[in-house]
């Protein structure tokens, strides 16, 4: 990176390859270890019953590693070569693949979400990967890897820019004549932030990105705490008491084994079992929530979190499609609750996107719906949630199921409920992990209405809102046939209405921030 | 949500109003009944040929093989009359902004897919489906949880149901 005095980054409009360095950050290392440890193996002991020649296998080792790593680059060069991307005022382009030649195109209007991802390696020497993610298909997504962080940034500006509707502004900003953003360091902070190595000179991007007004943090402590007080503990907890509670059976019943020993013995073995089930779980829970942020800007929702690697997620309004508060027992008394939501164009790596809020305080869960859903359409809006997270029956307007659900859903059947507000469908749900799933009229998919023969007997059936692909699943169960009925036939008439004045594209332009673009195009 | 009273009340069990969804002025189409013998065609495929080597056996080594013919012929007559069931339950209507499509008897269901939601509708035929004049129209939404296929549409109707379907889901299409 050069250092000058100020460096202005802009998205490319015309074809440009990602950075060069890209194949060096590839997956080459791993792959030479592999290469040169079959070499090592194969050739090296070619001739059974001899002692092995260390000095030999090691030199082929060497070689086989070198060899490999040399081709790995090279191929990795050859497709960076064919690997291009630019951007337009309707979409993002890229064209990749050297025998098979693919161009893909990321449609601005159809736009879901922008990543800025930062693996370790890539924040020491200044790199992200960024992901485009578009409404459709599954492979509708566009990576590229690797861009200088400046690039990425300047690139994820201009995205955001252009699908707010800001064509006009952002045409003059790039001629450098008007600044459509105030760069009040903004770019500046959000990297350093995040970045390990300072940068040198200053630099900005042509757009800036849009004015952020953090919302919530999660200390780190909350975080470890919430870890602590998770299912995973608990069962890590009781499967090593379970061990310990056998070995001292064990011990007595069987007087040749050494009570002292069965119990260290037993104990122990059970932190060995415990601990594997529950340290994955654990890690996973880690990254998506250790320095977590979440904030809101004109241009969405940002989400920021991870420690080695972080990732800087922007979703602009209207792109959540349902969202989904959880309250486990153990965090009942501290009052916290996990959001987390439904984004179309997540198509892989689910849980690690769709955290809205990883553990937080139902003050702050509300915080986070409002930031996707200013709107409740109900004139109390933090009472009705409030209420709903909460009540049970009839409390805060909801629709029960009736008292014959007890005979299949004992347990939460008083917990289960249903209630719509004037832009959103509220299921209530769960009674020792509290649920509760809100879910915008306008997003619904489909609905389906299914009963299966016991539920027939008690007069029960579930309703279904299909939502797109994702860690949320909007369903009601067990409601009274003629409630259940009531509302499928409700609930497709108020997402027709609400379809037909919701528009997500173009957000600005459409409360009358951005000039309306020239639809010649 | 409103509340219809009197359905309240008599909501007992084994009560006959309003125990499903049949809304008023719905011409449901029903799948065609030469999905019928397509379908117990696929399942005798499954279920003949045990059933032959049963009495295969029968005749050569021992009369308790019998049973077994027995056994398999009881599991056949039963999964051909669940078939039948099931296809004469199924059946769809077009309404002016969705499709609802009808399914299942022990276990039912009823789906909503509005018009605005079709990503896109394909239409698939097999040989056996061919062979008997229908076709498969399973109807694609953003979400994976949709489950609205119609089956037993008769080939002829079928593209232009499809056609039909599609120019109604352009004219309504809605962002996601």
């Amino acid at each position: 990176m050069s250092a000058g005095p100020e460096r202005i980054y802009s998205a490319p409009r015309e074809w440009v390859h990602v950075h060069s360095v890209s194949p060096l950050l590839g997956g080459w290392a791993a792959f030479a270890a592999v290469v040169g440890l079959w070499f090592y193996n194969g050739p090296g002991n070619s001739t059974p019953g001899e002692p092995r020649q260390w000095h030999i296998s090691l030199m082929w080792f060497a070689i086989g590693g070198v060899v490999a790593a040399a081709l790995a680059i090279g191929l990795g060069y050859l497709s960076w070569w064919f690997h291009t991307y630019r951007i337009t005022d309707q979409a993002v382009e890229q064209r990749k693949g050297m025998l098979l030649r693919q161009q893909r195109q990321a449609r601005l209007d159809r736009l879901q979400a922008v990543d800025v991802v930062q693996p370790l390696l890539g924040r020491v020497f200044g790199f992200a990967k960024i992901t485009i993610e578009v409404a459709g298909g599954s492979k509708s997504a566009i990576q590229l890897q690797f861009l200088r962080l400046h690039d990425a940034e300047a690139l994820r500006n201009e995205i955001l820019a252009l699908a707010a509707g800001f064509r006009a502004e952002v045409a003059a900003a790039r001629e450098g004549t008007v600044a459509l953003r105030t760069d009040e360091g903004g770019l500046r902070s959000e990297a350093e932030a995040f970045r390990l190595a300072p940068a040198p000179g200053s630099a900005r991007t042509s757009i800036a990105a849009a004015e952020e007004r953090p919302l919530v943090a999660v200390p780190m402590s909350r975080l470890l705490m919430s870890i602590l007080l998770s299912w995973g503990t608990v069962f890590g907890i009781g499967m090593m008491l379970a061990f310990v509670m056998g070995s001292v059976i064990v011990g007595l019943v069987v007087p040749e084994v050494d009570i002292v020993g069965a119990i260290f013995g037993g104990g122990f073995v059970g932190i060995l079992t415990a601990g594997a089930g529950v340290l994955s779980s654990t890690m996973a829970t880690l990254n998506r929530g250790l320095n977590f942020r979440l904030g809101i800007s004109r241009d969405g929702v940002r989400i920021a979190h991870g420690l080695l690697e972080t990732t800087r997620q922007t979703v602009p309004p209207g792109r959540v499609q349902a969202l989904h508060f959880s309250q486990s027992l153990l965090w009942r008394s501290r009052d916290w609750w996990q959001v987390v939501i439904n984004v179309a164009g997540y198509q892989d790596n689910q849980q690690g996107v769709s955290t809205l809020m990883p553990v937080g305080t139902t003050p702050e869960a509300l915080t986070a719906l409002w930031s996707v859903l200013p709107d409740l359409g109900d004139t109390d809006g933090p009472g009705t949630v409030a209420r709903a997270l909460a009540g049970t029956g009839a409390e805060g307007g909801f629709t029960p199921s009736p008292a014959s659900a007890r005979w299949v859903d004992p347990w939460q059947w008083r917990r289960r409920g249903v209630r719509a507000t004037e832009t959103a469908l509220l299921i209530r749900s769960g009674r020792l992990v509290r649920q509760l799933t809100v879910l915008p009229h306008e997003r619904t998919q489909s609905l389906a209405l299914r009963q299966g023969p016991v539920q027939r007997v008690l007069g029960l059936a579930t309703v279904e809102v299909h939502s797109t692909k994702g860690v949320v699943k909007p369903v009601a169960h067990h409601l009274a046939v003629a409630d259940a009925i009531t509302l499928i036939n409700e609930q497709a008439a108020r997402a027709r209405q609400r379809r037909s004045v919701q528009t997500p594209e173009q957000w600005m332009v459409k409360v009358g921030i951005a000039e309306a673009p020239d639809e010649r195009e | 949500m409103t509340r219809v009273p009197t359905n309240r009340v008599s909501q007992g069990w084994h009560t006959s109003r309003m125990t499903w969804f049949a809304p008023d002025s719905v011409a449901w189409t029903a799948a065609s009944h030469r999905l019928i013998p397509a379908r117990l065609i696929s399942l005798g495929v499954f279920l003949v040929p045990p059933m032959v080597a049963a009495a295969v056996f029968a005749v050569l080594f021992s009369p308790a093989w019998w049973w077994v013919v027995l056994g398999f012929a009881l599991i056949a007559a039963w999964a051909a009359w669940i078939t039948v069931r099931v296809v004469l339950a199924h059946a769809w209507a077009e309404r002016d902004d969705d499709l609802l499509v009808k399914r299942g008897r022990l276990w039912r269901s009823v789906t909503v897919v509005p018009y605005g939601r079709m990503q896109y509708v394909e239409v698939t035929a097999g040989p056996l489906a061919r062979a008997f004049g229908i076709a498969t129209i399973q109807l694609h939404t953003a979400s994976p949880g949709t489950d609205a296929s119609l089956s037993g549409v008769p080939a002829d109707d079928a593209a232009r149901l499809r056609d039909r379907l599609t120019s109604r889901g352009e004219a309504q299409l809605a962002g996601l």
